[in-house]
């Protein structure tokens, strides 16, 4: 039983402030969400509670005594876990492995003795028993999935003695089946006596599984209360200030010429046959699928940056045969992407944002105006082409390279995970650039783990499992259909 | 004075002190007097234009080589190859440049050499160039071992027909010799720098300002920082890498401006060595910047020639050790502390 409280905590960044005076109080046995946009300082305080962060003023209290000194290994001792939304496992070893890293049991004296590994497996199938917490341990984490490494990363914490567990964004990843598992686990561990906090962005979690919300907005807490008794728009509204409108996806003219088509694509070399599709112009196709099952393939084949399994298949861009052209070609022929992994292939972090903006295409005359109009489009904040790209919140972030892929006017747009991991107003704003791109003619490949997204944007979808398409179906199918297939079973 | 400013300069008397106490200290193991030792070093080298002008040729062939080493370390490569590069484009340089005929002008002639010095570099740079863009071998190993091969070449070829003797070439002629330094007056008589420094200086600056400015250089740039966002949006890396490479040989053929044009006037074995590994430092100390680059090549060459002056004394190979504790000093002045650790 372990009482988590912040008493009035401050914490800053240079001349940012992160956190401004929050208190609050998590108590056992519930499951206490906090919320707000990406930048609204909840993912630090949730650092501070966890010892990760010292905070600028204020206090850390564990079961009404300060957290002295603020440290992640002290937390621990006094039972406070956190889960990050990164996972920190090595991918070359074995779940136990994982389990053992930094306090590994021994025979004999501690620095000399044998590793004991058959103890820290009893512990964890005790653990595991106890809270029906399963994680195959003896397999490389590098072949586990992201759910199955989130359970190994909650075991981490658990086996470490931990009664109360923090998660910063543990959904964030997840299918909807997923998270469901996830929040019934951490109402189990509630149910026994844990103190459960979670950080997220949706809302709709919020509602259906916690009881109690926090709600911060620029670094201070804006409201306290019970999750169900409020309804999503109203959290939304005290989330963000303001709700952001949609409007009803248009459909194309059924007669539209093909932006993008992908014929016989393999995926992966165990997939019994190859990946056939096309968008047509106006279009939005999703593709839903639980993380792994040839998402990242298809986006590197469609993009020419990695080859498809096998060398098969073929990719088409407005009806032109586009496989043997390079990127570079096929961003020339019309094609646009937008990559899940920013980092890897969206932005240069190192690099300005002017430069950012014109990557692939600088040079040109009028390279000053291209920046400005690319960065006002974005609606990023700040909006100084001088910066670095890392000054900006992931959120910011994305709206540039999503500004950047859309400013080309693309025929066909990929768009994968395009509001992963950032806040609903900045969600919004991708979703609504998205529709607008289509209505002005683009076909558009949306993939996406969030099926609400993809239901939101979508004129059809598609379900990809190991490689390959299992169904076709429209975005208003009923849940069990949609998640069904996701999970191969067909429809 | 704000708090990280004073720190940096916490730091810079802390790395100048460390440059002068290994300097007193092998002083002292050799047995002369430290202060004796610094003035005498000073004096022979910014003493007197003599020694101004040793200090200048010692300095150009390590400043073209750091410019080189620069240039591909941008990129994200790391050049280790400059001296395999700057012996066999000396060696080609003098070897075509000796045929032009006699009297060739030197509006003709200095071109046409600096364009085969340039072609020769970058032609082997492109060896190891071309395997890390094609098949992603690591150029470290690529230049490691072409400089070996290089070693082994270039006394083959003096020794097989390219050569008036098994150790130098033919004489280029004298009149695409570039002018040294012992125009200025009767001073510098005897003192080995050339037009080539001035060339290196311009090369270091134009460098610098294609970098920032040129869709190219800026290209490599980004390269460096994130191949795969560059290749996701449409360049093409390989091309870029190999573009690095060669571009980064040819920088540091140019060097044979100050051997073979500006000083002996044909190619030797050996006269070149070192300045390549010299380079190496040069870039690192530079962080960058043409006037660091500059700056560094500079103490390169002062240490090299105070290092004969006090060879009586002091061993001149102690001067390497003093080189050494300065790129210590400077990586140590120049260090940040990682963001986590800051917290």
């Amino acid at each position: 039983m372990t009482t988590l409280e912040a008493r009035q905590v401050s914490c800053s960044f240079g001349d940012c402030v992160a956190v401004r005076e929050a208190s609050v109080r998590i108590v056992p046995g519930r499951i206490h969400a906090l919320v707000g946009e990406n930048g609204a300082g909840k993912s630090t305080l949730l650092r501070m509670l966890a010892g990760a962060q010292r905070p600028t003023t204020g206090t850390v209290l564990v079961d009404d005594r300060a957290l002295a000194p603020a440290t992640p290994a002290e937390a621990i001792r006094r039972g406070v876990g956190m889960v990050y939304q990164h996972f920190a496992l090595v991918e070359a070893f074995t779940g136990l492995e994982n389990l053992m890293l930094g306090v590994e049991p021994v025979t004999g004296p501690p620095s000399l003795g044998v590793l004991a590994p058959d103890r820290m497996r009893a512990r964890a199938r005790e653990v595991a028993d106890r809270t029906g917490l399963d994680v195959p341990l003896e397999r490389a984490v590098a072949s586990l999935g992201i759910g199955e490494r989130q359970r190994l990363e909650i075991l981490r914490v658990l086996v470490r003695g931990a009664t109360a567990l923090l998660l910063d964004e543990p959904t964030a990843v997840l299918t909807r089946a997923e998270a469901d598992g996830l929040y019934a686990l951490l109402r189990r561990l509630a149910g026994d006596g844990a103190t459960v906090c979670v950080v997220t962005h949706h809302l709709d979690e919020v509602v259906e599984h916690a009881d109690v919300v926090t709600i911060m907005r620029r670094g201070a807490i804006v409201h306290e209360g019970p999750a169900a008794a409020q309804p999503v728009a109203s959290l939304a509204r005290l989330a963000l200030g303001e709700i952001a409108g949609v409007s009803a996806p248009v459909s194309p003219a059924a007669d539209a010429r093909v932006a993008l088509a992908v014929r016989d694509l393999a995926l992966a070399a165990s997939a019994p046959s190859g990946v056939t599709l096309s968008v047509r112009a106006g279009e939005i196709v999703g593709v839903a699928g639980v993380d792994g099952n040839g998402q990242d393939e298809l986006v590197l084949a469609i993009a020419g940056l990695a080859p498809a399994a096998g060398a098969r298949g073929r990719v088409e861009l407005a009806g032109r045969d586009a496989t043997r052209w390079s990127p570079g070609d096929r961003l020339a022929g019309g094609l646009g992407v937008v990559h899940g992994d920013r980092h890897r292939f969206g932005l240069l972090a190192e690099a300005t944002v002017h430069d950012n903006l014109v990557l692939g295409d600088a040079g040109a005359a009028d390279e000053d105006a291209t920046v400005a109009r690319r960065l006002a489009a974005s609606g990023a904040q700040p909006s100084d082409p001088g910066l670095h790209a890392r000054a900006l919140s992931g959120g910011n972030q994305q709206k540039l390279v999503v500004a950047r892929a859309l400013d080309r006017a693309p025929r066909a747009l990929v768009a994968a995970y395009p509001t992963r991991g950032i806040d609903a107003a900045a969600a919004a704003h991708v979703h609504t650039r998205l529709r607008d791109a289509a209505a002005a003619g683009a076909g558009v490949l949306l993939i996406s783990g969030d099926v609400a997204e993809l239901r939101l944007l979508a004129h059809r979808l598609i379900v990809l499992y190991r490689g390959a398409v299992v169904a076709e179906l429209a975005p208003d199918v009923d849940e069990a259909t949609l998640g069904g297939a996701m999970l191969g079973g067909g429809a | 004075m704000t708090e990280p400013s004073r720190a940096l300069l916490h730091r810079v008397v802390i790395a100048a002190s460390a440059l002068l106490l290994f300097f007193d200290l092998l002083a002292f193991l050799a047995g002369d007097a430290p202060l004796s030792a610094i003035l005498r070093g000073l004096s022979a080298t910014w003493g007197t234009p003599y020694g101004i002008g040793q200090v200048l040729y010692k300095a150009t062939p390590v400043l073209f080589a750091g410019v080189a080493f620069d240039v591909a370390y941008r990129a994200g490569l790391f050049n280790i190859g400059a001296e395999g590069q700057i012996a066999i484009a000396g060696l080609v340089t003098a070897i075509v440049s000796s045929k032009l005929p006699a009297g060739t002008p030197m509006i003709v002639g200095v071109p046409i050499a600096l364009v085969v010095a340039m072609a020769a570099g970058g032609a082997w740079a492109s060896v190891a160039g071309g395997l890390r863009a094609r098949f992603g071998a690591h150029e470290v190993i690529g230049t490691l071992l072409s400089n070996r091969i290089a070693d082994a070449m270039v006394p083959l070829a003096l020794a097989h027909g390219f050569g008036a003797t098994s150790f130098r070439t033919h004489d280029v002629p004298a009149s695409i010799l570039l002018p040294r330094i012992e125009r200025l007056g009767d001073a510098f008589r005897g003192s080995a720098a050339s037009l080539a420094f001035l060339l290196a200086v311009a090369v270091a600056f134009v460098t610098a300002t294609w970098q920032r400015r040129a869709r190219l250089g800026r290209e490599l740039g980004w390269v460096g920082q994130g191949p795969s966002v560059c290749a996701a949006e449409g360049i093409p890396v390989a091309r870029r890498v190999l573009l690095a490479m060669v571009l980064s040989g040819a920088i540091a053929g140019l060097s044979a401006s100050a051997t073979v044009l500006g000083y002996k006037g044909h190619y030797e074995l050996g006269m070149t060595s070192g300045a390549g590994f010299a380079g190496i430092a040069v870039g690192l100390l530079g962080r960058g910047r043409p006037w660091g680059l500059l700056l560094a090549a500079l103490l390169v060459g002062t240490l090299q020639q105070a290092g004969l002056v006090l060879n009586a004394t002091i061993p001149k190979e102690s001067m390497d050790i003093l080189f050494g504790v300065a790129i210590l000093a400077v990586a140590m002045v120049t260090a940040r502390p990682r963001p986590e650790a800051a917290r």
